[in-house]
């Protein structure tokens, strides 16, 4: 997949709005394949809105969103399955881990699934990380930023075309947001992936190619 | 999958998969047993002799003192019952209107030779083995049915007394017989033999077209009414039987109307105990189908989180429905273990009562029991899967 395009879409609870001021909201955007956007925003603007109708589980948008120019509409459940196994990823800000499993649990239940990643790897990513001593642990006894670095492991144990990262370092200090960063986008640039960080006001420092403002 | 497991196995209720446990093994257990009990204990009843089937009654007229008055049925009268509501079918046993003798022996010297009759019903009230009871014309071999204690009275009666050989079913059938038939004007000379004995039909019986034949040859115009009816009748229990043939002066086997009325009764009873039994399933299914509702339901977050990291509805409904079939498999294994016990004690106590009867299979419950299983499991399977693909 190389391109994402979204053309005049906007959530269904804005058609009323008429002081809609956006880059991304009912105008014709384009996200591409090994590109990096951040997408700034304010609350309740929709940013998560946004990463819920690319990524297929909420559909009370109107207008257009493509892949490769196929309409997203259209697409199955066994559609789905596939993009988000082999194309697509999403971090999403409330992390969505299952607090009952381990660490490392959590990521191979995805890592399983693709078997993309070697175990050795993984663990490299905890060392890299900083959390190597919580590969073990219950993530629902981590904190908070632990646990976003847990939710970006098992966001990149899979072949990627476009990551998306809603808030992903919000309760990380800016040493831990750097090497996070570093993760991300060695796997991305790897793989060729595009990268698309949604942020409200916190983000790092990196080589954007567009930002948007919501 | 196994972190997927470990991940669901979370609020499942021990105690509601043990309700559901045992009230599915009552309900299978019940509904095997009503069928298994049914089918081993109906040949007490009907003692069934594969010639004719249980539920026909044979139908004569009351022979007065002194034998005045006619003995046969008219056209009319056979109509008449015909047409009552009991009925299903009827036949009219015809008898020979000739002379027949009989006399066998071995490899050819005739030794044992009598006069006798022959009687047909129409092969449609036949049940055995059809392969032999068929005659063509021109043919000399004619098949014969014998009753059963026509034997009893040769070997417990008439060998004992003057210490000829017994004879058993089978050599019976082996014997070869030269059957005579003379009419007014020719006779004819035939080979016979005995295909099959019965309980019920107290008569020689012969092949209808080999009666029809032999009665046109040999006794031309002799079209005589027939003497004795068999009825096949749809509820032998029917109070209009008893009442019709008091009416009309008729007389009816009474035994074999009880065996008749025996078999419905154990084949009422089986079917309200198998009822009940498909009630207890029905509701154990549904105990199982809530459980697992429920578990979904508690689970429903746990699901929807999976389906999103890209876990096929398929694979996320795995672990649920083989827990379904393992629960099935294991109610099927231990009720027909329970079964295979219970049938033990209780065809000990048939075989006490009637030492005759066969030891049988249990291949209708093997069956039913597949079936149920199949159909509970695919069911389940079904639901299960409904139930998660609503999560995505």
């Amino acid at each position: 997949m190389d391109s994402i395009r979204l053309e005049h879409t906007f959530p269904e609870v804005f058609a009323k709005r008429s002081d809609l001021q956006s880059d991304v909201w009912q105008q014709d955007v384009t996200f591409e394949r090994g590109k990096l956007y951040l997408v700034e925003a304010d609350s309740g603007t929709g940013k998560s809105s946004l990463c819920s109708f690319i990524y297929g589980y909420r559909q009370d948008y109107q207008g257009i969103i493509t892949f490769d120019g196929q309409n997203i509409r259209n697409f199955k459940t066994r559609d789905w399955t596939r993009l988000r196994r082999n194309n697509l990823s999403l971090m999403w800000q409330e992390l969505r881990l299952f607090p009952e499993l381990t660490a490392m649990e959590n990521v191979m239940i995805k890592n399983r699934l693709t078997g993309f990643k070697r175990r050795k790897q993984i663990l490299e990513w905890f060392d890299a990380l900083g959390i190597s001593d919580k590969v073990d642990t219950k993530v629902g006894i981590m904190s908070y930023g632990q646990q976003q670095r847990v939710a970006l492991m098992r966001a990149l144990a899979q072949p990627i075309d476009f990551l998306f990262v809603d808030e992903p370092i919000s309760h990380l200090d800016d040493g831990n947001a750097r090497q996070m960063a570093d993760v991300m986008m060695e796997e991305a640039t790897r793989q060729g992936a595009g990268v698309v960080v949604t942020s409200i006001g916190k983000h790092v420092d990196m080589n954007y190619d567009k930002i948007l403002h919501l | 999958m196994i972190l997927v497991w470990k991940l669901l196995r979370q609020h499942i209720s021990g105690l509601q998969l043990l309700g559901f446990f045992l009230a599915n093994l009552l309900g299978m257990l019940i509904v095997l047993l009503a069928l298994q009990f049914y089918r081993d204990v109906r040949p007490v009843f009907s003692q069934e002799d594969g010639v004719i089937n249980n539920d026909y009654i044979i139908i004569s007229r009351r022979i007065s003192a002194f034998g005045v008055g006619t003995s046969s049925f008219t056209k009319n009268e056979i109509e008449d019952i015909q047409d009552q509501p009991f009925t299903v079918r009827l036949g009219a046993f015809t008898a020979s209107q000739y002379k027949v003798s009989c006399s066998m022996g071995i490899e050819g010297v005739a030794n044992f030779g009598t006069q006798m009759y022959f009687e047909a019903v129409p092969d449609l009230f036949v049940d055995t083995d059809r392969s032999q009871w068929k005659y063509e014309e021109g043919s000399d071999f004619v098949p014969i049915i014998l009753p059963r204690s026509y034997l009893s009275i040769y070997n417990f009666g008439f060998a004992q007394g003057r210490s000829l050989p017994q004879l058993s079913e089978g050599v019976v059938s082996m014997i070869d017989m030269t059957v005579l038939l003379r009419g007014d004007s020719k006779e004819f000379r035939m080979r016979g033999k005995v295909v099959g004995f019965t309980n019920r039909l107290n008569t020689i019986l012969v092949p209808e077209s080999f009666m029809q034949w032999s009665n046109r040859e040999f006794a031309p115009g002799a079209d005589a009414d027939p003497t004795r009816l068999i009825v096949e009748v749809g509820n032998p229990t029917d109070d209009r039987i008893a009442k019709y043939i008091q009416q009309h002066n008729y007389d009816i086997d009474e035994d074999k109307l009880q065996a008749g009325k025996a078999t419905y009764f154990l084949k009422v009873m089986s079917g309200i105990v198998m009822g009940v039994g498909l009630l207890i399933s029905a509701l154990s299914f549904f105990i199982l189908m809530l459980s697992i509702y429920l578990l979904v339901q508690k689970n429903t977050v746990k699901f929807r989180n999976l389906l999103l990291i890209g876990y096929s509805p398929a694979q996320v409904s795995l672990p649920y429905q083989l827990l379904t079939i393992v629960l099935n498999g294991l109610v099927l294994a231990i009720a027909l273990l329970m079964l295979y016990v219970l049938r033990q004690r209780y065809m000990n106590l048939l075989w006490a009562m009637f030492p005759t009867i066969e030891e049988g299979t249990m291949r209708p419950a093997y069956v039913l029991g597949g079936v149920i299983f199949l159909l509970v499991s695919v069911l389940n399977v079904m639901a299960i899967r409904h139930k998660v693909s609503k999560c995505f």
